[in-house]
């Protein structure tokens, strides 16, 4: 294959993988303020998962401060 | 190979979907809305007059800011052959209605859910403002809000009435 056939196959997978991105405008913004698009729909359960997870671990200072090891804390 | 960089500088901006921002100077689109009250209305309708075309939108906390202090200019410049346009640009009309039925802005509101305002004007922040004098050019952008904001924008809209700012 040589140098040329090597570019437009490379410009091709670039175009098709670009056709895929959407760029949100600024007044659609509002769309990704919807708690649907959230990482986390609901914090409260995401707390005690993660103070689940924390004491499991016999971590200390949860996931937000340094430190760990006996879970005495 | 020169002719392919060129190539791929030629797909990179046909693909950028980023419209041209609106500049000063520039001749402001004619375009129409359905307005609160049902009528379909377009900013050729007020030709003659000094516009100012404000995006909004319900999740936009400087929008709520500015909309009652524009409110205020509509109504201190209303007879001077000015007006304030309010385009509501989100998707849902409740959650514009919501904000409308708290704060109440006597200016005419535009709903425009699909965007088709801000692509023609080439929006790139939340919210801007657009000052259209008379024969429908645009004379002044306000991007973003914050209270001090006021001043300057009254002065821009007095220097497009032609009143010493």
């Amino acid at each position: 294959m040589n140098m040329k056939n090597v570019c437009i196959t490379g410009l091709a997978t670039a175009l098709l993988a670009l056709s895929g991105c959407a760029q949100v405008q600024p007044w659609q913004r509002g769309d990704l303020a919807r708690p649907g698009m959230a990482f986390e729909s609901d914090p409260l359960l995401t707390t005690y998962r993660q103070h689940v997870a924390v004491s499991k671990e016999a971590a200390s200072g949860d996931t937000t401060l340094g430190g760990g090891g006996c879970g005495c804390n | 190979m020169r002719r392919l960089r060129r190539l791929l500088t030629l797909v990179l901006l046909v693909l950028s979907p980023q419209a041209m921002a609106m500049e000063i100077g520039a001749a402001a689109p004619n375009l129409s809305a359905l307005a609160s009250d049902g009528r379909m209305l377009s900013l050729n309708q007020f030709r003659g007059q000094v516009v100012y075309v404000d995006f909004w939108a319900s999740w936009c906390a400087p929008c709520r800011e500015a909309i009652p202090v524009l409110d205020t200019m509509y109504q201190r410049y209303q007879g001077r052959g000015f007006t304030v346009l309010g385009v509501n640009v989100d998707t849902e009309r409740k959650s514009a209605q919501r904000m409308i039925d708290q704060l109440l802005p006597k200016f005419p509101l535009l709903f425009d859910p699909q965007g088709k305002w801000p692509e023609a004007f080439g929006l790139r922040d939340m919210p801007t403002s657009y000052l259209i004098d008379a024969k429908g050019v645009v004379r002044y952008i306000h991007k973003g809000y914050r209270a001090r904001d006021a001043q300057q924008i009254e002065a821009a809209i007095k220097a497009a009435l032609g009143e010493k700012p």
